[in-house]
């Protein structure tokens, strides 16, 4: 840790969703980032809104100011109408077709709002040194990260998918005062589809180091007998969850192995019928458990094709176990790739080869998994992680000075009232 | 004091959104409890459909409770395109009933059509009842105030005039080296600026066409922008400006999403922004501008020839010949890197003086300021002496058209009689003069631009067969001397 950094001025994170029971990388990177950057000195601030869940975005939390884990926390309400044309514009858009300027409009604008938050940025975009906001697609980050653009800072989480094709978010690439970038996929991602980046840096993303794994105790507590496959996060189409599911019973109904599927997570589970009984979802689990059950694994699966980067992967190997993923996501494969640690599959076939062998040579896949550990402690620890981190943000953001705020400055953040207008 | 803002609004892309959002940052930095609504889904805290009568029957239900409603005013958010008479008339008195019932309100007035204003029909008459309830009309220029009292009768206490600009908040940061090699624009040139919606109206085709005369290599024309709006004739006119901008040697059409933030730093990016607008009654782009002291020409429509006087660096033009000469004058201005004239006249360089070959840099020179005043591609080669016949010929086509003379103003004859047929012809006549007034209009314009079109192509032919004939001359000297 730099001790000549100037770390003064408030930096308040942004990310759409925040809390303990909140579900999602971006989300939980954003927690890890905020509290690692005040245990270092720098005034740390949330603003989010009042949505536990991303598919409804009912307001869960109330809205106003509280303390959480020594964080002030600020919640605003979503407002969320259902409007028609998002889901056709969504469909489309998905599909690859070519959609109209004044179309994404709509679409980033049709599904869920936050004005609340937005005009409170507005009134006090200048008692923030910066602003981090995450994910790029997010209408919190499309609309507010405009308000003040050169204070605004994107941790990216940039996936090769048709929304990070569209020209509505280019401003945001070009125009922010600057970009955390994951991974060297991404990053390269991020210039195919970006000419004129602004400022930018390739940080990674860190990882909580568990002191202690407890396997065996974990399998006693929730009476898991035998091997298995460990899933952890959202159980939906888009992380490939149900064709990993259809290709697992596939694999499983042409000749039956021994390695059950256990997931922890949100998300609805609906296994195929015949290997129902193989599937063992564990809800939510608190972070020891967690990380217990990625120890007590057999393998990790990581099916999805968008991943900015991954943290699960990270915990596994963490744990020495080894992971399976989906080719289709660069950033997962370059892991593998650079880690040693790592099989990657590109269709059923593969996926069942990769199966069979986690259940049929454990030895091997321990043996496959044992650089992993050492790739994780040697680039995303979340001491070097978040050096980097601060070096740009020292370099993006001006430290606050008498001249850096107009005259008009508005109200100081802690005398609003949130939740009114 | 509790406000109610209706006005589109961020993060939709819009220069009125981009204007309004600037008031209420101001509005709620001096403690007024601003709640904003817009016509559509936006960081606004309501919306809510305002087209027509049913839509100012909604508005009127919001309005009351709040001590002071400010509506940002364009016609497209509350009348129907292509509204009829009728349907302007009820949606004008449906706005007068929720004028009304507020306490104050207060529009902003961004565009309007005066001819609304004027007549005894129903439009009219429930257009000049509309107004009559407003408490405050804001609006940018001298013209414009002068304008809309004519149309409207409005009390001419009620108008204010604002500083278009007044609000504005600057959105980058980023000095013009910066700006420019974000923007990947060459460091060193001569960066010509139009940007904004692309729509005709805003005639980015002009300011192509007078850069095409008169660029050197140095320089570039940037266009930055997109559609507004996904209708068949503004899409048309993108392909144009495209083709036409690919043809273009040093200009560049930057087609996309253009952010508050990305929109000010092609502005800092810039020497000059170039709008040369057909119509327009105030230009937010100006007031821009002149935040980062980039200088501007422009078109003399609308207010912005008084827009214009309270900016630094403004040059107003009459028309596209001007157009080029101010090119022309910043172009010449950058290369001695001297203060930019603000006459509208071709460059004002010395005459090259006595030295070698003089005649050849004379008649170079001679050739530059002639391509600038003539309007031909640069390098491009006139002698219209040697054709004056053809010349001649070329006028009279041109004379022929001048001799036709502009579609009048026709209507139905008045009639001063009595009994139901002439109430019958009286009814017809109020119902149709509004119509065929804008079919006269809109022959009018065809007129004046085919006019332009024959006498652009007279001038092309003529060069051509100058060319041809100096190409003669050339191999014939040639001949002489090999």
């Amino acid at each position: 840790m730099r001790a000549d950094l100037d770390r003064r001025g408030t930096l308040a994170f942004v990310p759409a969703r925040f809390g303990k029971e909140v579900v999602g990388g971006a989300e939980i990177v954003m927690k890890q980032m905020a509290l690692g950057l005040r245990d270092r000195g720098w005034d740390v601030e949330i603003l989010t809104t009042c949505a536990l869940d991303h598919h409804y975005w009912e307001n869960v939390f109330e809205a106003g100011t509280s303390q959480e884990d020594g964080l002030t926390v600020r919640r605003f309400p979503v407002v969320n109408e259902p409007i028609v044309e998002r889901g056709v514009l969504e469909a489309r858009i998905i599909a690859g077709e070519k959609v109209t300027l004044a179309e994404q409009q709509r679409w980033i604008n049709s599904g869920m709002r936050v004005p609340e938050l937005y005009h409170y940025i507005l009134d006090n975009r200048y008692s923030y040194r910066g602003m981090l906001f995450t994910p790029y697609p997010f209408w919190v980050t499309f609309a507010c990260s405009q308000i003040a653009p050169e204070r605004s800072v994107l941790w990216t989480c940039l996936h090769d998918e048709p929304y990070a094709r569209l020209d509505l978010f280019q401003p945001m690439f070009t125009g922010s005062a600057g970009l955390f970038f994951q991974t060297d996929p991404e990053y390269n991602l991020a210039t195919e589809i970006c000419s004129n980046l602004a400022p930018n840096a390739i940080v990674g993303c860190g990882v909580e180091i568990p002191e202690v794994y407890d396997p065996h105790g974990f399998r006693a507590r929730y009476n898991i007998d035998g091997p298995f496959l460990l899933y952890a996060g959202r159980r939906e189409g888009a992380k490939g969850w149900e064709q990993m599911l259809d290709w697992y019973a596939a694999a499983y109904d042409h000749a039956p192995f021994d390695l059950k599927l256990v997931t922890m997570g949100s998300g609805d589970v609906n296994p195929p019928e015949s290997i129902k009984d193989l599937v063992i979802d564990l809800g939510f689990l608190p972070d020891h458990e967690r990380d217990n059950a990625f120890a007590a694994a057999a393998a990790y699966v990581q099916p999805s094709k968008y991943e900015a980067f991954s943290r699960t992967i990270m915990e596994a190997w963490l744990a020495g176990t080894p992971v399976i993923a989906n080719a289709g996501s660069e950033v997962v494969a370059w892991h593998c790739e650079r880690s040693d640690a790592g099989l990657v599959y590109r269709d059923a076939a593969e996926f069942e080869q990769c199966l069979r062998f986690i259940a049929d040579a454990p030895e091997s896949a321990a043996a496959l998994a044992a650089p992993g550990r050492g790739y994780v402690l040697d680039h995303y620890t979340w001491d070097t992680v978040l050096d980097g981190i601060e070096d740009s943000l020292d370099s993006w953001l001006p430290a606050p000075t008498p001249e850096t705020a107009p005259s008009h400055e508005v109200k100081a953040a802690d005398s609003l009232t949130v939740g009114g207008s | 004091m509790k406000i109610l803002m209706v006005t589109p609004y961020p993060p939709l892309r819009d220069g009125i959104a981009s204007y309004a959002v600037q008031t209420v940052v101001a509005l709620r930095a001096e403690g007024h409890d601003v709640t904003v609504l817009s016509p559509g889904p936006s960081a606004a805290h309501q919306h809510l459909n305002l087209v027509g009568p049913r839509g100012a029957a909604a508005l009127a239900k919001r309005v009351r409770g709040y001590d002071k409603v400010i509506i940002q005013f364009h016609p497209d958010i509350f009348y129907p395109v292509d509204a009829s008479s009728a349907e302007r008339a009820a949606t004008s008195a449906g706005l007068a009933v929720a004028f009304r019932l507020a306490d104050y309100v207060e529009v902003r007035l961004h565009e309007i059509d005066y001819r609304n204003g004027y007549g005894a029909g129903p439009a009219a008459i429930a257009a000049r009842l509309m107004w009559s309830q407003v408490d405050k009309i804001v609006v940018h220029t001298e013209g414009e105030r002068n304008d809309f009292i004519a149309a409207f009768k409005v009390k001419p206490e009620n108008i204010e005039l604002t500083d278009h600009g007044g609000d504005f908040q600057r959105y980058t940061t980023a000095n013009r080296a910066t700006a420019r090699r974000t923007l990947r624009v060459p460091a060193d040139a001569m960066v010509f600026l139009s940007i904004g919606f692309i729509q005709p109206h805003k005639g980015f085709d002009r300011a192509v066409r007078a850069f095409a005369r008169v660029a050197d290599g140095d320089a570039r024309l940037y266009v930055v922008g997109s559609v507004r709006v996904d209708e068949p004739g503004f899409l048309a006119y993108m392909a144009e400006l495209a083709e036409l901008i690919s043809q273009t040697p040093g200009a560049e059409l930057r087609q996309g999403y253009v952010s508050d933030e990305l929109f000010d730093r092609w502005i800092v990016a810039a020497d000059c922004v170039v709008l040369p607008y057909r119509a327009i009654w105030s230009s937010s782009v100006i007031e821009r501008a002149r935040l980062y002291d980039t200088s501007v020409i422009v078109t003399d429509v609308g207010g912005l020839k008084a827009q214009a006087e309270r900016g630094s660096d403004v040059t107003v033009v009459a028309d596209d010949e001007e157009l080029a000469g101010a090119l022309a004058s910043r172009i010449a201005g950058s290369s001695a890197n001297a203060a930019v004239p603000h006459h509208l006249a071709v460059p004002n360089k010395e005459w090259p003086v006595a030295g070698d070959n003089l005649r050849l840099r004379l008649q170079a020179e001679i050739v530059a300021r002639a391509t600038v005043r003539r309007g031909r591609p640069a390098g491009a080669v006139d002698a219209p002496a040697l054709v004056a016949g053809r010349v001649k010929a070329a006028s009279d086509a041109r004379g022929v058209l001048a001799r036709v003379a502009p579609v009048p103003m026709f209507a139905m004859p008045s009639t001063a009689g009595r009994g139901p047929r002439s109430y019958a012809k009286k009814v017809v006549r109020k119902l149709t003069d509004w119509e065929m007034r804008e079919i006269a209009h809109q022959m009018n314009l065809q007129k004046i631009g085919t006019d332009k079109m024959v006498g652009a192509l007279t001038e092309q032919v003529a060069a051509l067969q100058a060319q041809v004939l100096e190409l003669t001359a050339h191999h014939k000297e040639e001949g002489r001397d090999g």
